[in-house]
C-alpha cells in the first residue's frame, strides 16, 4: 500500500502525534495508513528468549501485560511515564521509538533493554538493534512512507539481570522529563561481577543517549559501591544536556545525572543479585524435590 | 480526501462521509453536534476535557484522527446515562460536590468510568493514576475522588454512608444539591463554544509579535480580499472610544497606527470570516509594520528613574503607602530586626475554559453579548463607550462559564466582540486559542517583597517596614489598585507597633497582569507568612505560638491602621490547627528519624517537613457598598429572582437560590433565578472580592422578605386574617390555625395585578451605614482568617517535592452550602499548591499548556477541612467570603513544609526541584565553609 502510494502515504499507529505534526505542518500526507487494525501488530508474545511486541502495542496494553515487570521492570515504570494514562492507551511504543525524541521515555528505556526492533519494506525484513534508528531530534533512519516497524524485540530476564528506571520531572504526569534514566546489568552467575551494562539517558544528547564509558567502567568487576558512583560521574561526564527554562537548566540536569544513574544502578544491581538468589532457591528446590 | 466512515457512537450505528485526518473531537462537536465533548487545548493532548471511550478505552478525542474509529464503538458523555436513568458515577459527581465549573466533568465521568469497568474496587492512588491525565482546575481533584469511590461502591453492591454528600432539596447550611449540575454531568450544558448561530461569523485576531513596538503601519488589503472573509477591522473602525473602561487606564481595544503594543499578543486588528479556515487563511497576509523598541520583564529594573518608558506617563502605575507609629525607633530598639526578600512568578489562571464569546443582535435589536465576566454591567458600560451607543442598547449575558478565577474579568473579548457584531450586523464568535489565552489574557502580578521586622526580646513583633514591587505587565487592567491588596498581605493579621509600608504597581513588558484569585493578597502573604516561619526557626519558637501571640485581636488596629469591621477570630482559627500541626508534625518526625530503615529503593535521603501558615483576607472590596437584587411573584405562583452574581463554576446560582427559598420559606424548585443579564437583572455590583454571598446574597434575602411581606400581607386581605398565622405551604399560603383558609399563589399574583401593585419587588444591601461619613475606611474593613497545615516529602538528592497532607482551616462564617465550601478550599489549596511548587509562566518563553504545569491528580496531597464557624454580623445568615481566602495560606505553608524538610529557606516561588536543589546546596556549601 505504502508502495502504491509512493511517497504520499504515512503510517501511523497510536496516531498521537499525527495530528499535531499535521497541524505544525511538519509534513502533510494524502493517506494515512493505520496499522493497528491488524491483529498480529497487537499482540506482546512471549518467546523463549525474546519478548516480541508488535507495532500496535500501546502502552497501557504494556502495563496491563501480566509477567513483564518480572521480564523488564524498567520497562513498567516507563511506560507509565509517557504522557498521561489517556495518552498511554492510544500511544503505542513503536511509535515513541519512530518520534526518535531525545527524551522519549520509550526510546530510553528500549535502549537499556538493548531492544531490536523489526523493520518491513520493500527490501525485505530485518531485525535491528533499536539504536541504529536514532539519527537526530526527531530524525530516525525509518522513512513512515515507505517502511515499517512491525515488532519490538528484546530479551527475556534471566539470572544475573536486572533492569531499572528513574526519572525527575517538573510535575509527576503529563510532562517531559528533565532527565531520564534506564539501566540493565548483567551479573556473572559464578561471581557476581558485572559481565555488561547499559545506562541509558534523556535528554542530554541529540539522540536517545548511551553511556559507553560508564558502561565500560563497571564491566568485568564487582559492583561495588565505588564502582556504581565512579560510573554515575562518568555518565554525567559523558552527557552533554542543553538549558530549558520550562524545565530545568543545564546545570541542575548535569547534577542530577549521577544521582539517578546511581539510584537506578543500585536498584538494577539488586534486583540482578535477587534474580540470582531466587534461582539458586530454585535449584535447591529442584534438587530436593 | 474525504470517505465513508462507520462506527459506533452511543450504541447507535453512525456513517459519514468525512476527511479521516479530522480530529475525532471536531466531528463529534461540529458534524454530530454531541458538544458534550470539551475543547481546552490546542489539539495538544495537554487538558484531557476530549476523552471519550473507544472500545471502553479512554483516549483524547483531539488527537484522534477520526478514521481510527472506523468499527469501533465510541462512548461519550452523552450516551452514558441510560435514557434519564443516570450512570452510578453522574449520580455521584451531583452528590459529592464533583461538578464546579463542570468544563472538565464529561472527561472525567469517562475515565471514571474506563478505571472502574476494569477495576470495581480502585485505591485512592489508582483513581488519582487514572484522573492523572484530566486537568481540573476548580474543584482540586478530592471530590471527584470521593465521587468515584461512592460510584464504585454502589456498582459493587456495596453499603454506602452518604451522610457527607448532597441532596436535591436541603436548606442552609445542609449540602444542595447544584442547581446546574445535572445539565453539566449529562453534556447538556451549553457553554459558549457549544452555540452555533445561523450566519455566526468567526473572529480572529491580529496580535502584536514583539514585546515592545510602535506600529508604523496596517495594510489589511491582500488579508481582506480572501474568499469568505467579511471585514478586517482595526482602530479606525472603532465609532466610539477605543480603549476598555474603568477597566484598564490607556489600555486601547486595538493598537492604533503610531501607538505601542507593550506585549507580545497586543491586538492590532480583527479578521472576521465566514469560516474559521478563511480566517486562518487571511491572518498571515495582514501586514504589520513596527518599530521594535527597548523591552524588559523586570520590575525591578523597569521602576528605575532611568527605565525605558512603557507606561504613557512613566512606568509607576500605582502606588499605596500605611504609615503609622514610629517604625524607626520601633524597629532601632527591637532584639531582632529580620530582613528578607522574597519573590514570586507570573501565572496564568488557566481556566478550562478558554475565553469565548458569543455576540448577536438580539430581538429588540441590542448588541448583545454572551460571555464569562465577573461584571456584566460594567462590560455592558465599556462596550457601550467603544461603540458609541447608549447602554440601554447594549446587553451581556453570563452564560455557563468553564472557570474564571479573575481571568475572565477582562472586558477585552467581550468588546472586540460586540464590535464586530455592532459593525457587521452579524452574529459572530471570537474563542482564544489556548495559546492566545496564555499570550494575552491577564496574568497573576510577580511580585519581590523586602521586609523588616522587629521582635522584641518577649517574641513580639515590633516594627514592620515592608516594600512591595508588583509587576503588572503591558497594560493597567486594575493592577493600578493592586497596591493595596499588597499591603494586606505585607501586614497580615498581626499586632504591630508601627508600619511603614509601602507597596508598588510598575509597567513591564509582561502580559497584562489582571485579577487572580485573591487579587494582590497571596503574594506578600506568601512573603510575610514564610518570614514569620524564618523568625520562628531562628528564635527556635513554635510558628503557632508566635502567630497565636501576636495574632491581631478583634476590635484592635490592623497593621492597616484601622479595626476589622467584621467577626473576626485569627486565634480560634490558629487553636483549631493546633491539633493537626502537632499529629502530621509527628509523623515527620517519625519518618525522619525512621529513614534509612526503609532503603529500598535508596530512597533513605527523603525528608519530610510541616508548614504553617495563616492569613487574613480583606473581601467585599470597595466600591459599590449598596447593591441590589430583585424578587418577583410569577403570574403562575413561582418565584423569580432577579440579581447579577455571576456562576463561572464557584456555585453562586445554588446559593442564591438556597437564600431565596429560605428566605420565602418554600422549596427551590418554586424559585427560579434569573443571574447575570443586563437586559433583565439589576446590578449587583461586581463578582469579585468573594462578595457574591455576603453583598448579593443579602440583597437577595431582603428582595425576598419584602416580596414575602407583600405576598402575606396581601393574602391575610384576601383571606381576612391576620399575617401573623399565615405561611406558605407548596403553592398556597395557607392559616396555620385554620388549615381550611387558604389561598394559591397565582390568585395573589391575580388580586396584586388588579389591585395595580408590582409582583416585582427590590432587595436593598448597603453596607454604608456601618462606616458613617469620616468613619469610612477607603476599603471595606471585612476579613475573613484561615491556616493551613503541610506536610512534605522532599528528595534531598533531586530536590523534588511532593504535598503528602494539606489541613484546612478556615472561617467562613456559616457555610451556606458546606459541601460547595469545602469544594472551594480543596480547588485553592491544590491552586496554592500550583503556585508553590510547579506553575510559572516564563514572559517569552511560555506559550502555551504544554509549557505550564497546574497540579494533576497525581499531585493531589490528603486534605483535611476544618470549617471554623465565627458568624458574620451582617452577611446573610452569618456567612462571609470564602472563594480566594481558601489558597491564600495554601502556598506559604507548603514553602514552609518544604524549608523545614531541607532546613534551609526557599525566597522564590515556585520550588521547582531546581531551585530546592540549589538551597540545599548553598546549605551545604555554608556549613562547610563555617
Amino acid at each position: 500500500m505504502l508502495q502504491q502510494w509512493r511517497g504520499a502515504a504515512r503510517v501511523i499507529a497510536g496516531g498521537t502525534d499525527v495530528l499535531p505534526d499535521i497541524r505544525r505542518h511538519k509534513w502533510q500526507p494524502e493517506c494515512l495508513v493505520d496499522i493497528t487494525g491488524i491483529p498480529e501488530l497487537g499482540d506482546v508474545r512471549f518467546s523463549a528468549e525474546w519478548i516480541e511486541v508488535g507495532a500496535a502495542v500501546t502502552f497501557a496494553d504494556l502495563l496491563a501485560c501480566d509477567g513483564l515487570e518480572r521480564e523488564a521492570a524498567a520497562l513498567v515504570p516507563a511506560a507509565r511515564s509517557v504522557g498521561a494514562p489517556g495518552i498511554q492507551h492510544q500511544a503505542t511504543w513503536m511509535g515513541n521509538i519512530v518520534q526518535s525524541m531525545p527524551a522519549a521515555d520509550g526510546a530510553i528505556v528500549a535502549l537499556a533493554l538493548e531492544a531490536e526492533v523489526c523493520i518491513v519494506d520493500a527490501v525485505g525484513t530485518r531485525w535491528q538493534p533499536v539504536e541504529t534508528v536514532f539519527t537526530g531530534p526527531g530524525v530516525c533512519t525509518i522513512d513512515p512512507t515507505s517502511q515499517l516497524i512491525t515488532h519490538i524485540r528484546f530479551p527475556r530476564a534471566r539470572p544475573g539481570v536486572g533492569t531499572a528506571w528513574r526519572r525527575v520531572a517538573r510535575r509527576a504526569t503529563l510532562v517531559l522529563p528533565i532527565v531520564n534514566c534506564a539501566v540493565k546489568v548483567v551479573l556473572n552467575p559464578d561471581e557476581g561481577d558485572v559481565a555488561a551494562a547499559v545506562i541509558a539517558m534523556g535528554p542530554v544528547a541529540p539522540r536517545p543517549f548511551r553511556a559507553r564509558s560508564a558502561e565500560a567502567a563497571l564491566r568485568g568487576g564487582p559492583p561495588t559501591q565505588e564502582m556504581i558512583e565512579a560510573a554515575a560521574w562518568l555518565a554525567q561526564e559523558e552527557a552533554d544536556p542543553r538549558s530549558n527554562p520550562l524545565r530545568a537548566s543545564r546545570t541542575y540536569r548535569l547534577s542530577v545525572i549521577p544521582v539517578l544513574v546511581e539510584e537506578a544502578l543500585t536498584l538494577a544491581l539488586d534486583r540482578a543479585r535477587d534474580s540470582l538468589v531466587v534461582t539458586c532457591r530454585r535449584a535447591d528446590t529442584a534438587e530436593g524435590g | 480526501v474525504s470517505g465513508y466512515l462507520a462506527f459506533s457512537l452511543n450504541g447507535t450505528e453512525v456513517r459519514l462521509c468525512v476527511d479521516p485526518s479530522r480530529p475525532l473531537l471536531d466531528v463529534l462537536r461540529d458534524d454530530l453536534g454531541l458538544t458534550g465533548t470539551k475543547r481546552g487545548c490546542d489539539y495538544e493532548g495537554e487538558c484531557g476535557a476530549c476523552t471519550v471511550l473507544i472500545d471502553g478505552r479512554p483516549v483524547r478525542s483531539c488527537l484522534t484522527p477520526v478514521g481510527k474509529v472506523a468499527g469501533r464503538r465510541v462512548l461519550t458523555v452523552e450516551g452514558l446515562a441510560d435514557g434519564e436513568c443516570l450512570h452510578p458515577l453522574q449520580q455521584a459527581f451531583l452528590e459529592t460536590g464533583a461538578v464546579q465549573c463542570g468544563f472538565c466533568t464529561p472527561g472525567m465521568l469517562l475515565t471514571a468510568k474506563a478505571l472502574l469497568d476494569r477495576n470495581p474496587d480502585p485505591t485512592r492512588d489508582e483513581m488519582l493514576e487514572a484522573l492523572s491525565g484530566n486537568l481540573c482546575r476548580c474543584t482540586g481533584y478530592e471530590s471527584i475522588v470521593r465521587a468515584i469511590s461512592l460510584a464504585a461502591a454502589r456498582i459493587r453492591g456495596d453499603a454506602v454512608d452518604v451522610a457527607d454528600s448532597v441532596s436535591p432539596e436541603s436548606s442552609i447550611g445542609g449540602g444542595t444539591m447544584r442547581s446546574d449540575a445535572l445539565a453539566k454531568v449529562t453534556g447538556r450544558a451549553r457553554f459558549v463554544e457549544d452555540v452555533v448561530l445561523e450566519g455566526m461569523l468567526h473572529v480572529g485576531v491580529i496580535r502584536s509579535p514583539h514585546h515592545h513596538a510602535r506600529l508604523l503601519q496596517l495594510d489589511v488589503t491582500a488579508a481582506a480580499r480572501v474568499a469568505g472573509i467579511v471585514r478586517i477591522i482595526t482602530s479606525r473602525d472603532l465609532p466610539g472610544d477605543n480603549g476598555l473602561g474603568g477597566y484598564s487606564r490607556d489600555e486601547p481595544l486595538l493598537a492604533p497606527c503610531d501607538g505601542t503594543v507593550r506585549m507580545r499578543g497586543a491586538p492590532v486588528a480583527l479578521v472576521v470570516g465566514e469560516t474559521l479556515e478563511a480566517v486562518r487563511t487571511a491572518a498571515p497576509l495582514v501586514r504589520a509594520e513596527y518599530e521594535v523598541l527597548p523591552h524588559t520583564f523586570d520590575a525591578e529594573e523597569a521602576v528605575r528613574e532611568d527605565a525605558y518608558p512603557i507606561g504613557a506617563g512613566g512606568n509607576l502605575l500605582g502606588s499605596e503607602r500605611v504609615q503609622w507609629g514610629d517604625i524607626t525607633a520601633s524597629l532601632a530598639t527591637s532584639e531582632r530586626v529580620f530582613h528578607t526578600t522574597y519573590r514570586t512568578a507570573c501565572m496564568e489562571h488557566t481556566a478550562l475554559e478558554r475565553e469565548s464569546v458569543l455576540s448577536y443582535l438580539d430581538d429588540d435589536g441590542r448588541v448583545t453579548i454572551v460571555a464569562g465576566n465577573h461584571e456584566p454591567h460594567w462590560a455592558q458600560d465599556y462596550a457601550a463607550a467603544t461603540l458609541a451607543l447608549d447602554p440601554a442598547d447594549v446587553r451581556v449575558i453570563v452564560p455557563p462559564t468553564g472557570g474564571s478565577f479573575g481571568g475572565k474579568q477582562d472586558p477585552w473579548p467581550l468588546i472586540a466582540a460586540g464590535v464586530v457584531t455592532y459593525l457587521t450586523r452579524h452574529p459572530a464568535r471570537l474563542i482564544y486559542t489556548r495559546n492566545e489565552s496564555f499570550d494575552a489574557s491577564p496574568k497573576r502580578h510577580p511580585y519581590r517583597v523586602d521586609f523588616e521586622i522587629g521582635v522584641s526580646r518577649e517574641g513580639l513583633f515590633t516594627g514592620n517596614r515592608a516594600r512591595v514591587i508588583a509587576n503588572t505587565g503591558a497594560y493597567d487592567a486594575q493592577g493600578f489598585y493592586i497596591p493595596s491588596y499588597a499591603l494586606v498581605g505585607s501586614g497580615g493579621a498581626y499586632r504591630w507597633q508601627a508600619v511603614d509600608m509601602l507597596a508598588q504597581s510598575v509597567y513591564t513588558n509582561n502580559p497584562k497582569c489582571g485579577q487572580f484569585r485573591g487579587f494582590g493578597t497571596p503574594q506578600s502573604t506568601f512573603a510575610l507568612e514564610c518570614t514569620l516561619d524564618e523568625i520562628a526557626e531562628t528564635l527556635d519558637v513554635d510558628p503557632l505560638e508566635l502567630r497565636l501571640r501576636n495574632a491581631l485581636r478583634e476590635g484592635k488596629r490592623s497593621a492597616l491602621g484601622y479595626p476589622v469591621a467584621e467577626s473576626f477570630d485569627y486565634c480560634r482559627v490558629l487553636e483549631a490547627a493546633r491539633p493537626a500541626y502537632r499529629r502530621l508534625q509527628e509523623e515527620a518526625e517519625a519518618f525522619n528519624a525512621r529513614r534509612g530503615e526503609r532503603d529500598v529503593l535508596m530512597r533513605g535521603r527523603h525528608r519530610m517537613g510541616v508548614g504553617l501558615a495563616g492569613m487574613w483576607y480583606r473581601f467585599g472590596k470597595s466600591g459599590a457598598l449598596r447593591v441590589e437584587a430583585h424578587a418577583e411573584l410569577a403570574s403562575d405562583g413561582h418565584f423569580r429572582v432577579f440579581c447579577s452574581a455571576p456562576d463561572y463554576g464557584q456555585g453562586t446560582n445554588t446559593v442564591m437560590s438556597q437564600l431565596a427559598a429560605e428566605a420565602l420559606g418554600v422549596s427551590r424548585d418554586l424559585v427560579e433565578l434569573i443571574n447575570a443579564d443586563t437586559a433583565l437583572t439589576p446590578d449587583s455590583g461586581i463578582q469579585g472580592a468573594s462578595r457574591s454571598t455576603y453583598w448579593v446574597g443579602n440583597a437577595v434575602c431582603g428582595a425576598c422578605r419584602n416580596l414575602l411581606l407583600r405576598v402575606i400581607a396581601t393574602a391575610a386581605e384576601m383571606l381576612d386574617c391576620s399575617p401573623e398565622v399565615l405561611c406558605i405551604v407548596e403553592q398556597r399560603v395557607v392559616c396555620r390555625t385554620d388549615a381550611s383558609l387558604s389561598v394559591s399563589l397565582e390568585s395573589i399574583a391575580r388580586e396584586l395585578t388588579a389591585m395595580g401593585h408590582p409582583l416585582r419587588v427590590q432587595g436593598i444591601f448597603d453596607a454604608s451605614p456601618l462606616f458613617p461619613g469620616g468613619e469610612r475606611p477607603e476599603y471595606v474593613p471585612f476579613f475573613v482568617s484561615g491556616a493551613h497545615v503541610a506536610q512534605v516529602i522532599v528528595d534531598l538528592r533531586t530536590g523534588e517535592a511532593r504535598v503528602r497532607r494539606v489541613v484546612a482551616i478556615h472561617d467562613v462564617g456559616r457555610a451556606i452550602n458546606p459541601v460547595d465550601a469545602r469544594g472551594q478550599i480543596e480547588g485553592g489549596v491544590v491552586m496554592g499548591l500550583g503556585a508553590a511548587l510547579t506553575e510559572e509562566y516564563i514572559p517569552g518563553i511560555t506559550r502555551g499548556l504544554s509549557d505550564y504545569y497546574p497540579p494533576t491528580a497525581y499531585d493531589l496531597p490528603e486534605i483535611e477541612v476544618i470549617l471554623v464557624e465565627a458568624p458574620s454580623r451582617h452577611g446573610p445568615h452569618g456567612a462571609k467570603g470564602l472563594g480566594e481566602a481558601c489558597m491564600v495560606p495554601s502556598t506559604p505553608a507548603i514553602i514552609n513544609g518544604v524549608c523545614r524538610a531541607i532546613g534551609a529557606r526557599l525566597r522564590e516561588i515556585p520550588a521547582t526541584p531546581e531551585r530546592v536543589l540549589a538551597a540545599i546546596d548553598a546549605r551545604w556549601e555554608g556549613e562547610q565553609a563555617v
